[in-house]
């Protein structure tokens, strides 16, 4: 088992009210699954998601990552344990504007201390099998929606993570381009890594293994 | 991972040129400010590092109490170096009698020159360690000898070889040349002495220092000595406080104590109060020192204040670098790497700004720094400067930013709450409070130089110059002389005194007078002069008469100033008789027939001294005052009165002052600090002012929407600007209200060290707090009405 959620919640509190965002979600996820969270706007599918990658605390509950209890971990533990297994995807891809694609795909390598000489071959790698080798010097702000999303996704793959967490990945995209980057995950899935993708389309929801639905914070 | 720090660093600033610059170039004047000043004090506290034995130094000083009022001065009587040779030699390994630095004229073949230098006892130069060039260090044994500097030696010889040559002084006797030694550098206590003759040689050419070898009272001399290596200044002190009463009775009347002043505190700690040493420079080298730091923190603000206001911009980029796996302190790392390189430029940039306007602060701070390229120590100093700069400028920066999480920058519903620019706020008036309480000083540091210039003096010292007649040359020349000056035109009245008039050489007691109170000890300042003395200074005699040369009498006569009429209680001065209390041999009674207006001779901050101008009956003329004809212009009286002097004295150099530079002279410390200071506060504002315009464009720019939708319903251009500046202008009115308090305290506590000083006003302060809203308001305003005038359309649609 990858990881596992038991009755988590999460909530916020106005007024003397407690406002939950996340309520008793209990969910496993499996090594080699590929899972569509859907939802209606604030039903709480990107609040889960960041539970899941560890960009958000909880309330309540217990999350057991590979069978650690991230809850307890210390925040260089934790950042250790995502670095290591897990990649990110937005939906605004989230570049660094300052960064060539280049040097955006080596960002989490340098995180990670990867020396500098294997840095290098894993970005070409990367690069080559993305091909956007002739894109490499450019700025995000020099590249289209859909390939600035590819290097989204190449960035999350660089570091050969277990998990890939994709937060509406194709919402900013044409249909075009959102189906080569659906098929970009598909293929993925099947050499074996995990992912789960937040999406209001029920069609790409169609490329996962399995869906959630969420409804105000509460799975059904 | 820090080349890739560097990158983003180089990447952001090219990008932001106008925060870059402001960044930058604030922080390049604060850093070139603060290693100016580092320089400054380095120099202060290396003052007589060039002595290898700087550490083992001291010289003799002497606390005397007069009426409750303790003196402390180097000046000692002869008899101390017996005593001392006789029975405290262990704790001495050299001991050097010296003559003050007197000006003497040197004489080889034609070239006649005039220099600066001392008489003193053999061990002196070995004591100072000079670095003999030519010649033997031991080179004052011989009476007939003398050691010249270099550059002295060059004047006088040219490219011939010195050693053994003639030196013919002051026309008087010859002396040969035993050693050249190198020159001593500037920033130390013997940096006038341009040669060294042997004390005997003083003593035996001059009455006065023969008849003072057994004078307890006579204290004219200066001594030196290098304690030895086993003891401390400390010990060698306690064992000397008495010497002087145990040997001579008269000398517990004023309970005179000895003590060694070591060399380290002779130019910083020089000062005393009561008997007490009470600091001296080292006040400076604390002020400018405190300076430095403010202003390097306020270029720090700027750095903060600019980096913190640009956080939306940058907190996206936090957010992707966590959620991509960036731990904390790596950011952290991140921005701090940033500070480090914008500082690292904005030092490159100071070190050129510091060593294209050294000279001129050279210049200014009256200072001989060279910039210090080859020094180690420097260089070790700067990169820990960089880093402390860095790491204050960019900590709270890189706290800041790096605490942002990544959830809510991402999701874009970050914004900075209703509290997050308290901080920055805190900075802006804190940086206010500084640049007003140095404006402030500033202004009460002038006021006080004014106001001490603008005091009437006493004689008019526009008009007259001042000759010295130290060279036996002059001896019985006066009479002549002042004919001659007068027959050429350029004179109308000229005399002799004894000291210039800008100074008191000498002080006398010892009389009795009529009315005199029981157990009074006088002290009063004690100048002979010629006949003509009031009359060349346009000195007012207030009661009785002048000098008369019809009165052969009055070679026995005295005119008191003022000042003295009252010290000493006299009511009807005037025919009275100041008589000499010493009963075996004593001089003449004096008898007043004048009393002159005070005249400010010391200091122009302080209450002129009672004083004495007495009827120079022995030729003890020091310089000639000569009142230059009014009808014409300085240049051609100096002209005819240079070459009536060269027919006289062909041999000696016509060396000449300006009385009134002179006097100016008095305020030359006051005025170098208060033009550092007005400097240093100019650029002090100018920092704080770059991060305001700073800062107001990154208001402006945050709340361009807002403009625009106020515009949109009706905002003047004037509504807006008001909205903008009054944030601000609060700010710098809190500032204000904190810095008054701060600047009076300091202000009103330097000024209660003169005497004789202004009285603080309500509207300097005033003055102040307006100029600084003033300089507020342009820099505001220049961003604010861009932004008032901006087309709300266009402002809307960037949403």
């Amino acid at each position: 088992m990858l990881l596992e959620l038991n009755n988590i919640f999460k909530w916020v509190t106005t007024g003397g009210q407690r406002i939950f965002l996340l309520k008793d979600i209990n969910l496993q996820v499996e090594q080699g699954e590929f899972i569509s969270v859907m939802g209606p706007s604030g039903s709480g599918k990107s609040t889960l998601l960041n539970v899941i990658g560890m960009l958000d605390t909880f309330d309540e509950g217990e999350y057991n990552f590979m069978d650690e209890s991230v809850y307890s971990l210390k925040e260089k533990h934790r950042a250790n344990l995502y670095k290591q297994y897990i990649g990110f995807v937005f939906q605004s891809y989230h570049l660094l504007d300052d960064l060539t694609v280049q040097e955006n795909l080596e960002m989490p390598l340098i995180y990670k201390k990867v020396k500098g000489s294997e840095r290098k071959a894993m970005v070409a790698d990367m690069l080559d099998r993305f091909n956007i080798v002739g894109k490499k010097d450019l700025f995000p702000a020099q590249l289209s929606g859909g390939q600035q999303q590819l290097v989204g996704v190449a960035r999350a793959l660089i570091a050969n993570p277990k998990l890939i967490l994709a937060d509406e990945p194709t919402g900013n995209l044409n249909s075009k381009q959102g189906e080569e980057i659906m098929e970009l995950f598909k293929q993925l899935n099947e050499e074996g890594v995990t992912i789960i993708q937040v999406t209001h389309s029920e069609k790409n929801a169609e490329y996962g293994s399995r869906i959630i639905n969420l409804l105000d914070g509460r799975m059904v | 991972m820090f080349k890739n720090y560097l990158k983003i660093a180089w990447r952001n600033l090219s990008k932001n040129k106008g925060y870059t610059i402001i960044n930058l170039g604030g922080l390049a004047i604060g850093m070139a400010v603060t290693l100016i000043i580092g320089l400054w004090i380095m120099d202060e506290l290396s003052h007589n590092s060039y002595f290898s034995n700087k550490n083992r130094i001291a010289q003799v000083f002497q606390s005397q109490t007069f009426n409750g009022e303790t003196g402390t001065g180097p000046a000692i009587p002869r008899p101390l170096e017996m005593a001392f040779r006789e029975s405290y030699m262990d704790n001495f390994k050299h001991m050097v009698m010296a003559s003050w630095t007197t000006s003497q004229y040197l004489k080889y073949k034609e070239t006649s020159i005039s220099r600066e230098g001392n008489f003193t006892q053999r061990e002196a130069p070995e004591m100072l360690d000079l670095n003999i060039l030519k010649g033997e260090m031991d080179g004052i044994r011989e009476i007939n000898s003398i050691m010249l500097s270099k550059s002295t030696a060059e004047a006088l010889f040219g490219n011939e070889d010195p050693i053994g040559k003639t030196v013919e002084v002051n026309s008087q006797y010859d002396m040969m040349v035993t050693a050249v030694f190198e020159d001593i550098p500037f920033n130390t206590s013997f940096n006038d002495t341009h040669f060294l003759m042997p004390w005997d040689k003083y003593v035996s050419i001059n009455e006065w220092i023969k008849n003072a070898e057994d004078q307890w009272g006579n204290n004219s001399f200066q001594m030196f000595v290098q304690i030895s290596d086993n003891t401390t200044f400390e010990s060698v002190t306690a064992k000397i406080l008495n010497v002087k009463q145990e040997l001579n009775e008269n000398s517990k009347e004023f309970n005179a104590q000895l003590f060694l002043l070591p060399m380290e505190d002779w130019h910083l700690r020089s000062r005393f109060e009561n008997g007490k040493q009470v600091g001296g420079r080292i006040k400076y080298v604390w002020l400018f020192g405190i300076i430095g730091a403010f202003v390097l923190l306020l270029a720090c603000i700027n750095f903060m204040n600019l980096s913190t206001a640009r956080s939306e911009k940058r907190a996206k980029e936090v957010g992707i670098r966590k959620s991509i796996g960036s731990q904390r302190s790596q950011l952290i790392n991140q921005f701090l790497g940033e500070s480090f390189v914008v500082v690292l430029l904005a030092f490159l940039i100071a070190v050129v700004i510091v060593v294209l306007s050294l000279n001129g602060f050279n210049e200014l701070a009256r200072k001989d720094i060279d910039f210090p390229w080859s020094s180690m120590g420097f260089w070790a100093a700067s990169l820990a400067f960089i880093l402390f700069t860095a790491l204050l400028a960019g900590s709270y920066p890189a706290l800041y930013l790096s605490s942002f999480r990544p959830v809510e920058v991402l999701k874009g519903t970050f914004k900075a709450g209703r509290h997050s620019g308290l901080p920055r706020k805190i900075l802006v008036v804190l940086q206010f409070t500084v640049s007003v309480a140095f404006i402030i000083g500033t202004v009460i540091v002038m006021q006080q130089i004014n106001y001490a210039k603008n005091r009437p003096i006493g004689y008019d010292k526009e008009g007259l110059v001042q000759i010295p007649t130290m060279s036996q040359d002059f001896q019985g020349k006066f009479e002549l002389m002042r004919d001659e000056f007068i027959a050429s035109g350029a004179v109308v009245e000229m005399s002799t005194s004894s000291a210039p008039t800008t100074s008191i050489w000498s002080n006398r007691s010892g009389f009795v007078w009529e009315g005199k109170p029981e157990g009074f000890q006088e002290d009063l300042a004690w100048t002979e002069v010629s006949p003509e003395y009031a009359k060349s200074l346009n000195l007012k005699i207030v009661q009785g008469r002048d000098f008369s040369r019809e009165f052969p009498s009055d070679s026995n006569a005295v005119l008191l100033n003022e000042t003295a009429v009252k010290y000493m209680g006299l009511e009807n001065p005037i025919g009275k008789f100041i008589k000499d209390d010493d009963e075996e041999d004593p001089s003449p009674p004096l008898k007043i027939i004048g009393v002159v207006q005070d005249m400010i001779a010391q200091s122009p901050y302080e209450p002129v001294k009672q004083g004495m101008y007495v009827f120079d009956k022995y030729g003890n003329s020091s310089y000639y005052n000569l009142r230059l004809n009014p009808a014409q212009s300085a240049s051609q009286n100096l002209a005819v009165i240079e070459r009536v002097f060269k027919e006289h004295f062909p041999d000696i150099p016509f060396q000449y002052d300006f009385v009134d530079q002179e006097y100016g002279e008095k305020f030359a410390a006051e005025e170098r600090i208060g033009r550092l200071s007005g400097i240093f506060t100019a650029l002090a504002i100018l920092i704080s002012c770059l991060g305001l315009f700073g800062l107001t464009s990154f208001v402006a720019e945050q709340r361009t929407k807002e403009i625009g939708v106020r515009k949109v319903l009706g905002a003047s251009v004037f509504n807006v600007w008001n909205m903008l500046s009054k944030d601000f202008l609060k700010l710098v009115i809190i500032s204000c209200f904190i810095a008054v308090p701060i600047a009076y305290y300091v202000m009103n506590g330097w000024l209660q060290e003169y005497p004789y000083r202004v009285i603080l006003k309500w509207w300097i302060f005033a003055l102040a707090m307006l100029g600084a809203m003033a300089v507020t308001i342009l820099t505001v305003s220049f961003q604010a009405i861009r932004a008032a005038k901006s087309n709300p359309a266009r402002s809307l649609r960037t949403e």
